[in-house]
């Protein structure tokens, strides 16, 4: 057998061709291998892999992917160029903040610092505060036991004084011991120098109370402190290659070169990502470093429970913890089953809607983002795209008209860790293959259940009018709208349905952009409300899995091309 | 035997190391101590001071978090007066609503114990770091104390259940090796005989809750003495314990073992290194099967399928043909298998 070898010239002009883009996840590695392609930058290759396989492997699995379209002159060498050839890469940071609490009211002063803190990277490790029914002894034990790299201290209202808040700093100053990890003090401004005294020199930074009144929480200023001090206390080499920072970055490049408010979602193993942009590029993000897959609110008591009610399939709860449990022993692993990987969208519907969706209750977060870009395995990886679109649209309910688009080869992150100068320029470049699109929600809040709220009519330049289609209170429709192909839609409101866009707006015209599922066309409201009975339950939700995975009853686009124009 | 493995031991904040770099020590070993304050006294100082309370901060000598003797100054102002600590302990906190501080007296002293045997390497940052003459097994998940005892096999096969009429008076103080599952009734009975602590190869999430519960409000009550743990080697479900590796705990029966159940970790004494593990097997190798339907299923890796498959769940994704120990040839998603090797792989 003869091998022939690349002429080293052809093999170092490909090798100046090609690049990796690679997000290590703590589970799973994403990877692409970008290349020049009749001038232009495509993505040639993508894969995942459980992150223990390690980078030999991701090279050789890489190559395998590749070699059927390579060169033949250089297909036997393509491990040696994928190791030589220039990578861009993020990875999940390899811990989080951790963080001790102490504040004055459990349900008010501790609740909002807690927000702030899991809500930009932190994780808490211990809290207590004044009314938590523990003695002084028990709450300095717990407070003590803790492994901490900062501490968050609040409490009191801007009006009046809380002697109790200086009585729980003062306990940090005991549990601290003088261990010289930072404390911010984010309670009533009055006692900010009181505070201070009970600490060394400079080891207390102010922040803007999160609690001002008993009906008033601003959680900004805190939660960018402690971004900061994150970088500062846990980070001190940058934060550019983390994955929450470098999603965040393109996201807000996606925005700003397409002068669109962008939202992106990314459910890993262990994080969990929201990043969102106006169409100047301004971004915001909350990152949840125990919110993804492996996150403790599902495994513990009354997660499963909850989950298991919320399967359009019948599952024995037991059945359903051992699954989660094993998920968060194992992220690495796959659901081989169809009963595990119902389980394992039941967790990531319920993850999105208690951190960013509905049940989260962010104000601050977009509720009628343009574009929806869902990342991470378990949704850009889907097995089908109907799956991935029904993930997004229960477990976040955006409202209003949302473009919805997958980074299913993960290339986002790595190409947010490029330098200021280049994201733009690195994500021009691919922007043919960075997202997928998969088709335009239009989900409406409000009317009654059982009435029409929304009639839509859908109109393409040159092809007759598709509709009035008529949406009653908790149906969903599918209507396949390919890819690269636009309608306009005619949406009318009724029975006092809404898109978000002025409240009292009836009628609302608007832009779909088609993708692999098409258009999705959502009253049933938001929150999604359940019947109480098991067996209605789960025949509803079957019934929108069911929707989700059928053919779109009407097909838009090849409807129209089938039907003479006079009908129009 | 093995070489060293390294154990760290956390030792909380406002405890006093009480043994030194170098020492040798032994699982029963007090490494630290520290005294927990008891119910604090509250001390007027103001007011004794004939100040107003807002004054407080800046008559204080002494600063939150300072051990006070009895008679030690707490407070002093210009004119040479004082405000004294009446008993000795901990200034713990202040009030400047009344312009009081609280002393807290420290009750009686707490150890730290390492419940491994070893030597005492480095002694910083809150930790103590032992060198362990054992190895150390990692487990997927557990609940409850650091304990140590004697390891004893509970069960006949690696994937019989561990039955709560196994366990009598003779498991006391040990550390006994369950098959594939034990109910919240047999972890009570065992907790309540006594037994140190449990290995498992897998248990229901709802026995493992429903038994943590009971614990809870035992403790609520008052009634729960002694430590137990409890420690799972491959999963949750009905999971027996690779046979390999129940072959290698049986080998090591009668030896000293250090089971931490919070942290899922089994340290055994004096042991020869246990069967390893290796996600990627390759063909031809032993291997171990994650996630249902073949959950801790052991077989041979006979081929890895070419291309991307989708098992039933539709996820496309690499596949491997396992022939499993029963007969049965199915396609396994690569990612749920481990090669299972016979000593665990250096380094």
């Amino acid at each position: 057998m003869s091998i022939t070898r690349p002429e080293p010239a052809l093999a170092a002009a490909i090798a100046s061709e090609m690049s990796l883009l690679v997000d290590i996840g703590s589970a799973w590695t994403k990877a692409s291998v970008v290349g020049r392609s009749r001038g232009r930058w495509r993505i040639a290759a993508h894969l995942a892999q459980p992150t223990a396989w390690g980078d030999e492997e991701l090279r050789r699995a890489l190559a395998a992917r590749l070699a059927p379209a390579a060169d033949r002159r250089v297909a036997d060498r393509l491990d040696d160029l994928l190791a030589g050839a220039p990578r861009i890469s993020c990875h999940t940071p390899r811990r989080a903040g951790r963080l001790a609490l102490a504040a004055v009211s459990e349900q008010l002063s501790a609740a909002s610092a807690q927000r702030a803190a899991e809500s930009a990277g932190w994780t808490v490790q211990a809290a207590a505060a004044a009314d938590d029914g523990r003695s002084i002894a028990e709450r300095l034990a717990s407070l003590q036991a803790a492994e901490v790299d900062a501490w968050l201290l609040g409490g009191g209202f801007e009006e009046g004084r809380a002697d109790q808040a200086l009585e729980m700093a003062s306990l940090v100053a005991v549990a601290r011991n003088g261990s010289g990890s930072p404390v911010i003090w984010a309670g009533a401004s009055s006692l900010a120098d009181e505070v201070r005294e009970l600490f060394e020199a400079d080891a207390v930074s102010v922040v803007a109370n999160p609690r001002p009144s008993a009906t008033r929480e601003d959680l900004v200023p805190l939660r960018h402190a402690l971004e900061e001090l994150l970088q500062r206390a846990v980070e001190p080499a940058g934060t550019r290659q983390h994955t929450p920072v470098a999603f965040r970055r393109s996201v807000a490049q996606l925005a700003r070169s397409t002068i669109r408010r962008v939202v992106g979602v990314d459910v890993g193993a262990r994080y969990l990502t929201w990043a969102q942009a106006d169409e100047d590029g301004n971004a915001e993000s909350r990152v949840f470093a125990t919110g993804g897959l492996s996150a403790a609110r599902l495994v513990t008591s009354g997660g499963p429970g909850r989950l298991a009610r919320r399967l359009p399939i019948a599952i024995d709860e037991l059945a359903v913890a051992d699954a989660l449990q094993n998920l968060h022993a194992r992220p690495g692993t796959l659901p081989q089953t169809e009963d595990e990987l119902v389980i394992l969208h039941a967790a990531v519907r319920q993850l999105l809607a208690q951190t960013v969706g509905d049940e989260g209750a962010d104000p601050d977060l977009f509720d009628d983002a343009d574009l929806l870009i869902g990342a991470g395995r378990t949704i850009a990886a889907a097995p089908r795209p109907a799956q991935a679109a029904q993930l997004l649209l229960d477990g976040i309910r955006p409202l209003g008209v949302t473009q919805l688009a997958l980074d299913a080869a993960g290339a986002l992150a790595p190409l947010g860790a490029l330098e200021d100068g280049e994201i733009a320029e690195g994500m021009g470049a691919l922007r043919d293959d960075l997202l997928v699109p998969i088709g335009t929600s239009v989900v409406c809040r409000g009317g009654r259940p059982g009435q029409i709220v929304m009639r839509v009519r859908v109109r393409r330049a040159g092809w007759p009018e598709i509709g009035p289609i008529e949406l009653r209170g908790g149906q969903l429709q599918l209507l396949s709208l390919t890819r690269g192909h636009e309608a306009e839609l005619d949406i009318e409101l009724l029975n006092g349905a809404t898109l978000g866009a002025g409240r009292h707006t009836a009628r609302v015209q608007a832009t779909a952009a088609g993708g692999l599922v098409g258009l999705m066309l959502d009253a049933r409201g938001i929150p999604l409300v359940l019947p109480r009975r098991s067996d209605d339950r789960r025949a509803v939700l079957a019934g929108w899995r069911d929707t989700f995975l059928r053919e779109p009853s009407i097909p838009v686009a090849e409807t129209l091309a089938d039907e003479p124009e006079a009908e129009g | 035997m093995n070489g060293l493995t390294l154990h760290r031991v956390r030792v909380p904040r406002g405890a006093i190391p009480t043994v030194q770099v170098g020492a040798e020590v032994q699982p029963e070993q007090v490494l630290a101590v520290r005294r927990q304050p008891r119910a604090p006294v509250s001390v007027r100082v103001t007011s004794a001071l004939h100040r107003r309370p807002h004054e407080l901060a800046e008559l204080l000598v002494a600063k939150p978090g300072a051990r006070l003797s009895e008679g030690d100054p707490i407070a002093r102002d210009g004119d040479g007066h004082e405000v004294s600590a009446p008993v000795g302990g901990l200034l713990l906190g202040l009030s400047a609503a009344d312009g009081s501080v609280l002393v807290a007296p420290l009750g009686e002293e707490e150890a730290v114990i390492g419940h491994v045997r070893g030597r005492v390497r480095e002694i910083e940052g809150g930790w103590i770091t032992l060198e362990v003459p054992g190895v150390a097994v990692r487990g997927v998940g557990g609940t409850g104390d650091a304990v140590h005892g004697e390891l004893v096999i509970g069960v006949h096969g690696a994937d019989e259940e561990l039955r709560a009429a196994a366990i009598d008076v003779g498991a006391t103080g040990k550390i006994i090796v369950g098959g594939s599952r034990a109910s919240a009734e047999t972890l009570t009975r065992a907790r309540a005989m006594g037994v140190a602590g449990i290995l498992l190869g897998g248990v229901l999430d709802k026995e493992l809750r429903d038994f943590e519960a009971i614990q809870r409000r035992r403790r609520e009550i008052g009634g729960l003495t002694g430590s137990f743990g409890v420690v799972l080697l491959e999963g949750f479900g009905k999971v027996g314990i690779d046979p390999q590796r129940f072959a290698w705990l049986r080998s090591h029966a009668g030896r000293m073992a250090s089971l931490f159940g919070a942290e899922g970790l089994l340290f055994v004494h004096d042991a020869t290194p246990p069967p390893g593990r290796r996600t990627l097997p390759r063909v031809g190798e032993r291997v171990i099967a994650h996630r249902r339907p073949f959950q801790g299923r052991a077989g041979v890796l006979v081929a890895e399928l070419e291309d991307m498959h989708a098992p039933p769940s539709g996820i496309p994704t690499r596949m491997g043909l396992v022939r499993f120990e029963d007969g049965r040839l199915a396609a396994v998603p690569m990612a749920n298998l481990e090669a299972t090797l016979p000593v665990a792989p250096s380094g």
